[in-house]
């Protein structure tokens, strides 16, 4: 039995940013499920994904995320710098750093990195088989996992550990859950939408409905595209319901740009339109493509 | 021109007419005395009014905007956002409504939404600079359509005079006595949507089932998005259990929210927008831009909103 399996995985649609979870796989193709899960859900809320993992694994993940994500195509999220794929070296090094502060900082600069590229917030999910050996021993391992909870929590970096079962005794596996905020699914349902980063022109495709159980999701990831530019092209052909709270957001986004900045929505249903002009929410900032 | 600019309240005006001559002798005279004044005129009326004040009013006609009650009144409480969009073209400057449908063509639902409409035209735009003059056709319409007109104007025009109408009743309480709470039928199609995730369920199950009864895919878009709003007010402003009951009453299909709330629900919410972009306050006003019409109401289980929508004759859904 994999450690923790008795307990509920948690709900990628409900995370609190900064979540620390982590994952048991036995084999490639459960730990190609669990990775695909993850990092579907974090692109699908606009989040920058970073995917450490070996070359096979990383086509492995690639090759099925498009069933996960609205319209995604991984090829773009890679272009656009949404999912970032690194090996464990390249990501934690090949030697033992001095000392956890290190591994801090450099967890502090790429979550500044991601905002700074146009990203409410950084996810990782990481394959840890490399863990052990660049540590020492499964106590610094544990250390490091207990680290790393806490500034997760302190920088809003998400993250699901991934660990092979082959590799672990049962009572370090016991000890690792026990580190971790909880258990990243192997399953989870489709998000009502998902919110993709687009570079050429700088903005958003926004797919599927957005109401009052996303839509706050997709105003932080508007705030953060309109900080790096605040002219911002949302692709809304593939969104198929709005409510008015999301409205409001794109409202309110829109006022909060510089004089210079726009909003502009591209397609979209036609009760969004409708609905934007019953209610009075037009705004010079936020247009709409003829 | 200060005559435009009164800060005198409003008037709302029933016009009790039996005949194309009187109708056309008394509203083209309401609308002239209007434009002598410097004052806007707006016109909604079915098409065949619209031609009797065309020829009443000769060159003047051009200076008076018409809208057929198709439009107007699509749905009935549009009516409300073309006066407020008139209005907001000029500020300040008084205008003249003349404002007239086919009521004779309304579902009991729609009636009653329309006798809600009326009673609060004397609240919502109380302190507007409008003069409403709302001609009811006494010569075919059935006595309970005309007891609207009789009971919602304060004043009654008549061979070219305004006097005061003994039978109108207060605004306030006449609307309080139209909230009582309709129940579901027991074989209602029932589902709890007391959390977020449960919007877009209730999203599904509207437009199946409205697909179902036949209703166009663009009122289905219509009602999915009445009802979202609605819900949504619920979940944020009222108490669980959430539910949706959907049914057909009659010649509409019903979507009624029914959530464990304290009320009792003002009966002005959501008649008109707010005036500034707002957190809250689109729900009810959206679906009454939306639907066929919209009851509101409150009892001892909670608050009910019912978003009623016709359903196309013929149709499967079209009632026996």
């Amino acid at each position: 039995m994999i450690p923790g399996s008795e307990r509920t995985p948690v709900d990628l649609g409900s995370l609190e940013p900064g979540t620390h979870l982590c994952a048991f796989h036995r084999d490639e193709s459960q730990l190609a499920r669990l990775a695909e899960t993850f990092v579907g859900h974090g692109l699908s809320a606009g989040d920058q994904l970073l995917y450490v993992a070996t070359d096979e694994q990383a086509d492995a993940l690639l090759g099925v995320l498009p069933d996960h994500v609205h319209t995604a195509d991984a090829a773009d999220a890679l272009a656009t710098g949404q999912l970032l794929v690194r090996t464990f070296a390249d990501a934690y090094g090949t030697r033992r750093p001095d000392d956890l502060g290190t591994v801090a900082d450099g967890f502090r600069a790429a979550a500044e990195l991601a905002r700074k590229d146009g990203f409410p917030a950084l996810r990782v999910a990481a394959q840890m088989d490399g863990l052990a050996p660049l540590l020492g021993s499964a106590e610094e391992v544990l250390r490091w996992e207990r680290m790393s909870t806490g500034l997760q929590h302190d920088l809003g970096v998400t993250s699901v550990c991934l660990y092979d079962v082959d590799r672990l005794d049962e009572e370090h596996m016991t000890s690792l859950a026990g580190e971790h905020d909880g258990l990243s699914p192997e399953r989870a349902e489709t998000p009502l939408a998902s919110f993709l980063a687009v570079d050429e022109p700088w903005g958003l495709r926004i797919s599927g409905e957005v109401d009052l159980s996303n839509r706050d999701l997709l105003h932080r990831v508007l705030v953060a595209r309109a900080e790096v530019m605040p002219r911002l092209h949302l692709d809304v052909r593939g969104l198929t319901f709005a409510d008015i709270g999301c409205l409001l957001r794109l409202h309110a986004v829109a006022d909060d740009l510089p004089d210079d900045g726009w909003l502009l929505l591209d397609g979209g249903p036609a009760i969004l339109r409708h609905a934007l002009d019953v209610c009075g929410l037009g705004h010079p900032r936020l247009r709409l493509a003829p | 021109m200060t005559s435009s600019m009164t800060a005198s309240p409003a008037t709302h005006t029933g016009l009790f007419y039996g005949s194309d001559g009187q109708y056309s002798r008394e509203v083209g005279q309401f609308l002239r005395a209007g434009l002598e004044q410097g004052h806007r005129s707006l016109v909604i009326a079915p098409s065949s009014r619209v031609d009797l004040l065309r020829a009443s009013l000769g060159r003047a006609a051009a200076e008076v905007r018409f809208m057929d009650d198709s439009i107007g009144y699509a749905p009935q409480w549009n009516a409300y956002r073309v006066l407020l969009d008139f209005a907001a073209e000029s500020p300040g400057v008084r205008s003249r409504v003349v404002a007239e449908q086919t009521l004779a063509a309304r579902v009991p639902a729609e009636v009653l939404d329309y006798r809600r409409l009326e009673a609060a035209v004397n609240l919502v735009f109380a302190d507007s600079p409008v003069d409403v003059l709302c001609p009811y056709d006494a010569g075919s319409l059935p006595a309970h359509l005309l007891e609207i007109g009789l009971r919602t104007h304060a004043t009654v025009l008549a061979d070219g005079d305004t006097s005061p109408n003994s039978r109108f009743d207060d605004p306030a309480a006449l609307l309080a006595g139209l909230s009582a709470v309709v129940p579901p039928p027991p074989d209602a199609t029932t589902v709890d949507c007391s959390g977020p995730a449960d919007v877009a369920l209730a999203r599904r199950l509207v437009r199946t089932r409205g697909t179902e009864v036949g209703l166009d895919p663009e009122v289905v878009a219509d009602v999915a998005m009445a009802v979202t709003e609605v819900l949504t007010n619920a979940l944020l402003h009222g108490a669980p259990p959430t539910l949706l009951h959907v049914y057909q009453a009659g010649p509409t299909w019903v979507c009624h929210v029914h959530d464990r709330g304290r009320g009792p629900v003002d009966p002005l919410a959501g008649l008109v927008p707010p005036t500034e972009p707002s957190d809250h306050g689109y729900g009810l006003w959206l679906a009454r831009q939306l639907c066929t019409a919209v009851d509101v109401g409150h009892d001892r289980t909670g608050t009910h909103v019912r978003l009623h929508m016709r359903v196309p004759p013929g149709s499967s859904g079209a009632q026996r």
